[in-house]
């Protein structure tokens, strides 16, 4: 039994579809078994809400009278890119103010301006006979302004590691703040909700699939930057960052309860927003992939106190991970996770009840992401 | 029961013991949890007292009428939730186990476990956290 996208989007158009949140679906498939449940389900939404510091935005501010070619830009004091046309720019998430002590950086612009907050935008330029203003300070609003793109290079890592400190001090890293002599781990998945878990060799997934971008409409665009598919994969899933996203969509849809700017101490900023992928159940076999378990996922645990070289201590499922602790070698680990599974709870919700309403389509990937595809290093000049 | 409350001194009183007068006329039981004394003799501390109520509330009086100054600590922990999105860096960064995720893996804080040591404060990316002392 199988069914095709477009069978799938009539149904969706008719408010007939069978929808269900992928954590959801493990227990309908448990009662139903999954023969059935794969002829009654069309859809089964996924969710993930975490930080990823490959984010950013494109913006087009339009022209002022006299024009200007903007060539060093400043918006709320964080320098954006001055490389693209006249009044393009891009907002890398992680710049920062010239006071890092600010704890201000372009996430926080991309989410003042989705909040709808004036923006202070400051630029200045060579003046050119064609564009003759050399500076402009004014405000903008994301209503004020042409176009605004989230784009994210890569997002939706399908796993993650779990970190923890074997040092004597307290470090701050990425993965948040990690304790002395392993007193705490961090983890940073939605586990059994992630989109990436759910599809685990993107077959439904690929370029030009319809996504809930932070609330708005979005669209996967390219494959995501260290998309990597040589992982040891346990139970149909790897078990540490393997596949990625890349992601597009338009600001002016979004809801800022789906746009949080992170400071991360001592590391940071980095932007969280909540995606959504809905899976087709075309058939039983895509289906019994959105069935994977929490229990069913694993996590490798390392040491982010070495510089370099950090092999794998332990392995965990997300059970263990989601119960507060995991043990070590006979010692208790307290564990927090770093991404946020309510949130990723209302992403999958919400694009559950977008597709219930006959309001979001499906759309069948234009290109299939790499079936094989492994990291390169950076290494150094040899002198 | 257990109150937590912010005694200040200065110059004039910082070498007196609060914990002592606590415990020896009042059998009650102090906790000093946080402690500092600047150059000039002046400081608070936090102080954590187990006992019954009317007897902290007497023990306390007494303190005050030493010269200290006494403050009852009441939500030094600030959430502000509008803020918060719920990730769970703070959680496991408590070392009272006072913030916890619910089963629905919302964030809850606990005041009165709360020792305001302020470890979670800094574990938080969006600032919600703020200790009010």
């Amino acid at each position: 039994m199988s069914k095709t996208y477009e069978e799938i989007n009539e149904k969706i158009r008719s408010k007939k579809a069978v929808v269900y949140t992928a954590e959801e679906i493990i227990d309908v498939v448990k009662k139903k078994g999954i023969e059935k449940a794969a002829e009654e389900v069309d859809v089964v939404t996924t969710g993930t809400f975490g930080a990823m510091c490959s984010s950013g935005a494109f913006l087009n501010f339009g022209h002022a009278s006299p024009p200007i070619r903007m060539t060093d830009i400043r918006l709320n004091d964080v320098p954006v890119d001055g490389g693209l046309a006249a009044v393009d720019t891009f907002i890398g998430a992680t710049s920062l103010t010239e006071d890092p002590k600010k704890g201000y950086g372009g996430a926080h612009v991309i989410e003042d301006l989705i909040a709808g907050k004036p923006v202070h935008l400051h630029a200045w330029g060579p003046g050119t006979d064609c564009y003759v203003r050399k500076d402009i300070d004014t405000h903008i609003t994301l209503d004020d302004i042409n176009e605004a793109y989230l784009y994210n290079p890569r997002n939706c890592y399908q796993n993650y590691g779990i970190a923890t400190n074997t040092s004597g001090r307290t470090i701050y890293t990425y993965m948040g703040k990690l304790l002395p002599r392993m007193k705490n781990a961090t983890y940073s998945s939605a586990g059994q909700l992630s989109p990436l878990l759910n599809d685990p060799h993107l077959e439904t997934i690929g370029m030009g699939t319809h996504i809930f971008l932070a609330g708005g409409e979005g669209y996967v665009c390219w494959q995501g930057t260290q998309f990597k598919t040589n992982v040891e994969e346990v139970n149909g899933v790897p078990i540490g960052g393997a596949r990625t996203l890349a992601l597009i969509g338009d600001m002016k849809q979004m809801d800022p309860k789906f746009v949080h700017g992170l400071d991360i101490t001592g590391y940071g900023i980095s932007l969280a927003i909540g995606v959504g992928i809905p899976i087709p159940i075309l058939n039983k076999d895509i289906l019994q992939r959105c069935c994977i378990t929490d229990e069913q996922i694993y996590a490798q645990l390392t040491d982010y106190s070495l510089n370099t070289g950090r092999k794998e201590m332990a392995r965990y499922n997300y059970a263990q991970l989601r119960s507060g602790s995991i043990e070590y070698e006979g010692k208790k680990i307290r564990t927090s996770s770093l991404s946020s599974l309510s949130g990723a709870r209302k992403v999958a919700g919400e694009l559950k009840s977008w597709i219930e309403n006959g309001e979001f389509e499906l759309i069948k990937p234009v290109l299939q992401f790499p079936k094989k595809a492994k990291l390169k290093t950076l290494t150094e000049d040899w002198l | 029961m257990e109150r937590k409350f912010k005694v200040t001194y200065n110059e004039s009183n910082v070498q007196g013991s609060v914990a002592y007068v606590l415990v020896k006329e009042f059998d009650l039981t102090p906790n000093v949890l946080k402690a500092n004394i600047t150059g000039d003799g002046c400081g608070f501390m936090v102080l954590s007292v187990s006992g019954d109520e009317e007897t902290i509330n007497k023990g306390m009086a007494r303190v005050e009428e030493c010269g200290y100054n006494v403050e009852p600590m009441v939500n030094h922990i600030h959430k502000e939730e509008a803020k918060c999105w719920e990730c769970g860096a703070c959680v496991a960064v408590c070392p009272t186990k006072s913030i916890t995720v619910d089963k629905d893996f919302h964030i809850i804080v606990d005041y009165n476990t709360c020792i305001a040591c302020g470890s979670c404060v800094d574990a938080c990316s969006v600032k919600a956290l703020r200790l009010v002392i």
